[in-house]
């Protein structure tokens, strides 16, 4: 099974910060999206089992790499990198624009993508992308198992689960059920230095004329502040439960919680 | 002259309208009165009439579009295909499209950003109008808070058009006075978008009160040390009234189901109070409740990071703790 | 692998191999530390963990399933093992300790039988010099080794084994010619610990490094075939001083893994624990407390790494190199975890927090593998030699 991965490199979680431009900081330490691992791991585990290749589509304006790297070291065999300046500051719809048309240039039998990021919320560009390819989408994977030439996905439901079907190529979004990813074996981390990381412009996409990228955003930022402090918090301590449960108590009926 | 706002209305496994559906009316009519704009309510489903007269409630006018396939498709492509056709028979598509921040709510914005070809503002806290500025046209100002609350964003749209996904509990649902008027629409020309056949529903849960919508939260984490220490915690959020969250080492460990775990590859919430058991206020669960109005935690380990940011932080054993309190909140109400 | 660069700068790999085993030890052995400590039991499943991550293969050559890293790699792991839990840094550690002598000098047929099992982690190695009567005297050793056709038959009893009952092969140094000069007398081993007339007469009961087996083992007629004599009969002696040379910046780099856990701790609680209104970390007396702490824990790596690269590239004055980062960073270790206790005060005696454990495991660092004053010994040798 041929399946690329979608990973997005984001802020490590806790250092992000804006930047002057009133943009999401990039240069602060980039690690692949939280559910991505996820889903990538999903990828290895049914190529091990079945066959076939995973490869890792990212986009970048500044072709950050080191998470790549990364996900390359856990076991995909190849990754693509769309990096464009004219990608800083780009929207989800042109996010959506490019990766589809990374992915015409690729050969797949299955999309992954992890559903959500956490540099600013999301989880629509997989199911855009889906859209624009004109391919069966499917989200918020538990289970992802391959049937006769199609997929059979378990999606999450407020009560439990739906079973999906669906023909391949699909696009499905997956999510940290699929199971824990693994760490990269120091085998993995050394070879992957000698795995393709193939960067495309956008003019190699074909996608040079078109309005994309931040000088088309769809969305813009129009300012910020910081939030009204929560002002210091009480602290009890080397008291017994009881007492700690009183202070509780009193604290809920203070703020009127109670 | 711009199409206006719709409101799409989400209908759940039973067929009646979620509560966020109820926000997201709200906060779309309060924008709409602001930038004088009509402001429209869309329920697409197998059998919608019982959703479109709930979102009738807050809204003056909903359309109410039966589709048979909804009952074995998955949501999002079924309503995406009727809206897209709807706003083409529209004198004028819709400026605005607001939906909920559901997983369905995201999937549905993704595929309506491509085929009505507009951007989108996802995790909205606040919908406000705002004046033209710099490259900014009038229109919504979408108040987001990235990375864990630290900062308050204010964006809006470049062009006149665009779909806002609003989060939950952000907004409390008003009705209107007299509820609004429904009218059933069937769309021609719907687009097929490639088939996915729902096979089976499995339930495996009770379909409580989503952890979403709660207004008190006891949460669990690492420190609750076995499936047995929930037990505690569920019979406090019992008593107040709450539903039971959980972090992530917990999910992990087995202690407790996915659809519990509050952080950023779980729920985010915003309940009025979120009482925090053994759970040590890492920034992926941070990210999940900080919007919380009130935060009290209990913990053995007085460096534990939530205690920056609880309001009250009870530094002791919560096996010790949580009998006690919920033996104190017995007597208050007995 | 790629050879090491300037001083204090490291590869892209030796980077991504530092980072990646420092995450491990963060995530899956710093949570196991106290535990392996207070049960004082061999961690199994943190010998799998780095087995399958790759990690005991650092040491041994590709060709055999290892990852044919270089001195400083290995001592990179070790460092950031140690920080999180010294017992598991040991692991590789003695790995690499016992399969020394083969990769120094074992035949082509020998690595072939022993390193792709070593490499794979499946199992484990031990070095069995030492003996009750024969610690620093190393030349002193007793266990016997007499030929007998075409095996040698291998009595006596070997003290302090680290791994000794964990390991499925064991290098063990005899006597193969007792008329021979002092350093002639011996012969280096490889035996399985499956032979007959092998046990394990013997476990330690350890101020530190609890969790690592500590063994006297005894040799009771064990044969072992003459295809396993590791080098030529009376190379012995100079083969176990050769791969101390090697393997004594392993024991460096535990001790600046244990120093830096150590120092971690003690900053991370000066910067919380409040008194008279501030935090302790803001009194001069506990800041210089750690401030020395980081000079001297950064001084020991630095001199670590340097060790290894002389080493690596075969410097002529390598046991010098071998001896001084070893002195330097056993005796910083000892010195950084005391401060770190004492900058806990009175909680850093308390077995909540992990400093007094970081205490108890740094003393072994200027005991084995040499102690401080046979390193000394060797360290005034080199400098003597370089007079004449």
């Amino acid at each position: 099974m041929r399946i690329v991965v979608l990973v997005k490199p984001v802020p490590d979680p806790g250092e992000e910060r804006l930047g002057d431009d009133g943009r999401v900081d990039r240069s602060v330490t980039a690690v692949i999206n939280g559910n991505d691992e996820y889903v990538l791991e999903a990828a290895l585990k049914l190529v091990e089992a079945g066959g076939g290749e995973v490869t890792l589509l990212s986009m970048s304006p500044a072709g950050i790499t080191d998470p790549v790297r990364k996900a390359l070291a856990m076991g995909a065999t190849r990754a693509v990198v769309v990096s464009d300046p004219a990608l800083a500051g780009a929207c989800s719809w042109s996010t959506t624009q490019v990766l589809a048309a990374a992915l015409r240039t690729l050969e797949f039998d299955l999309v992954l993508a992890g559903a959500d990021t956490s540099d600013g919320g999301g989880g629509i560009v997989a199911a855009g992308v889906a859209t624009l390819l004109d391919l069966p989408y499917l989200s918020y994977a538990r289970r992802i198992e391959p049937r006769d030439g199609g997929v059979r996905v378990e999606r999450l439901s407020a009560d439990g689960y739906d079973v999906l079907d669906a023909s391949l190529p699909a696009v499905v979004v997956g999510t940290q059920l699929l199971g824990e990813p693994r760490y990269p074996s120091l085998r993995g981390i050394m070879g992957a230095r000698s795995k393709e990381i193939a960067i495309r412009s956008l003019a190699d996409l074909g996608c040079g004329d078109r309005p994309i990228g931040g000088a088309h955003a769809t969305t813009a930022l129009l300012g910020t502040r910081l939030p009204a402090p929560r002002g210091s918090g009480r602290v009890v301590r080397d008291q017994d439960p009881v007492a700690a449960a009183s202070a509780i108590i009193d604290f809920l009926v203070e703020r009127r919680a109670l | 002259m711009s199409g206006g706002i719709w409101v799409v209305g989400e209908a759940d496994a039973a067929g009646a309208l979620t509560k966020l559906s109820g926000e997201v009316a709200t906060a779309a009519r309060a924008l709409g009165e602001a930038g004088g704009q009509e402001v429209t309510g869309v329920v697409v489903a197998a059998d919608p009439d019982g959703a479109a007269a709930s979102l009738a409630t807050f809204l003056p006018a909903v359309l109410a579009v039966r589709a048979p396939e909804a009952a074995d498709r998955p949501a999002a492509a079924v309503v995406a295909a009727r809206i897209v056709a709807l706003a083409a028979a529209a004198q004028q598509p819709p400026a605005y499209v607001v939906l909920g921040a559901s997983p369905d709510g995201r999937d549905l914005a993704g595929i309506l950003s491509v085929l009505l070809e507009i951007g989108v503002l996802v995790n909205a806290t606040e919908l406000a109008w705002g004046q033209a500025t710099g490259s900014v046209p009038a229109g919504p100002r979408v108040e987001m808070q990235p990375f864990g609350g630290r900062v308050l964003t204010s964006s809006g749209f470049t062009g006149e058009r665009g779909i806002i996904l609003l989060r939950p509990n952000m907004v409390t649902a008003e009705p209107l006075a007299a509820p609004g008027s429904v009218e059933g629409r069937t769309p021609g020309d719907v687009v097929d978008l490639p088939p996915v056949r729902v096979v089976e529903r499995v339930t495996t849960e009770s379909a409580g009160a989503s952890i979403e919508e709660a207004r008190v939260i006891v949460a669990g984490g690492r420190g609750v040390g076995g499936p047995d220490g929930f037990t505690g915690l569920r019979e406090l959020a019992g008593l107040l009234g709450g539903a039971v969250g959980a972090t992530r080492a917990a999910v992990d460990a087995g202690w407790i189901p996915y659809a519990s775990q509050i952080g950023q590859t779980g729920k985010t919430v915003k309940p009025a109070v979120y009482l925090a058991f053994g759970v040590s206020g890492a920034i992926q669960h941070k990210v999940g409740m900080h919007a919380a109005e009130t935060i009290i935690a209990v913990n053995r380990d007085p460096d534990a990071p939530i205690g920056e940011f609880a309001d009250l932080f009870v530094i002791a054993d919560l096996a010790a703790v949580v009998p006690a309190l919920a033996a104190a909140l017995r007597a208050r109400i007995g | 692998m790629t050879a090491a660069p300037a001083l204090g700068r490291l590869t892209d790999d030796q980077r991504a191999i530092r980072d990646a085993v420092r995450t491990l030890a963060r995530e899956r052995v710093a949570p196991r530390a106290a535990e392996i400590d207070r049960d004082a039991e061999f961690p199994e499943d943190l010998r799998v963990l780095l087995a399958e991550q790759g990690i005991l293969g650092l040491p041994f050559p590709e060709r055999f399933g290892g990852l044919g890293a270089d001195l400083l790699t290995v001592c990179l792991a070790i460092e950031a093992l140690s920080a999180a839990c010294a017992t598991t840094g040991l692991i590789l550690a003695v790995q690499e300790l016992g399969a020394l002598p083969l990769l120094l000098a074992g035949s082509e047929e020998q690595l072939g039988r022993f390193v792709p099992g070593l490499a794979s982690g499946r199992e484990l190695i031990a070095f069995a010099l030492t003996e009750a009567d024969a610690g620093s005297d190393a030349a002193a050793i007793r266990t016997r080794a007499v030929r007998d056709g075409d095996t040698y038959v291998i009595s006596g009893t070997k003290r302090f084994i680290s791994h000794g009952s964990v390991a499925s092969l064991v290098t063990v140094f005899a006597v193969t010619d007792p008329e021979a000069d002092r350093h002639r007398r011996i012969s280096a081993f490889v035996v399985e610990t499956a032979s007959p007339g092998f046990s394990v007469s013997r476990l330690e009961h350890k101020m530190g490094i609890r969790g690592s087996p500590t063994a006297e083992l005894a040799f009771d007629d064990v044969r072992v075939p003459a295809v396993n004599l590791v080098g030529a009969e009376g190379d012995g002696f100079g083969l176990a001083m050769r791969t101390l040379d090697r393997s004594r910046p392993g024991i460096a780099a535990q001790a600046v893994g244990i120093a830096q856990g150590a120092l971690d701790v003690a900053a991370g609680y000066a910067a919380q624990r409040r008194q008279f209104g501030k935090t302790i970390g803001e009194f001069q007396l506990v800041q210089g407390l750690l401030a020395d702490m980081d000079a001297r824990t950064e001084a020991a790596r630095q001199l670590l790494y340097t060790a290894c690269e002389e080493i690596q590239r075969g410097a002529a004055d390598a046991a010098r190199w071998s001896a001084l980062c070893k002195l330097v960073a056993g005796d910083a270790a000892m010195a950084v975890t005391t401060d770190a206790v004492q900058v806990l005060g009175g909680y850093g005696y308390l077995d909540d927090f992990p400093v007094e454990r970081m205490m108890r495991d740094a003393k072994i660092t200027q005991l084995y593998e040499g102690t401080q004053q046979i390193q000394r010994l060797v360290i005034a040798r080199a400098l003597l030699a370089r007079e004449r």
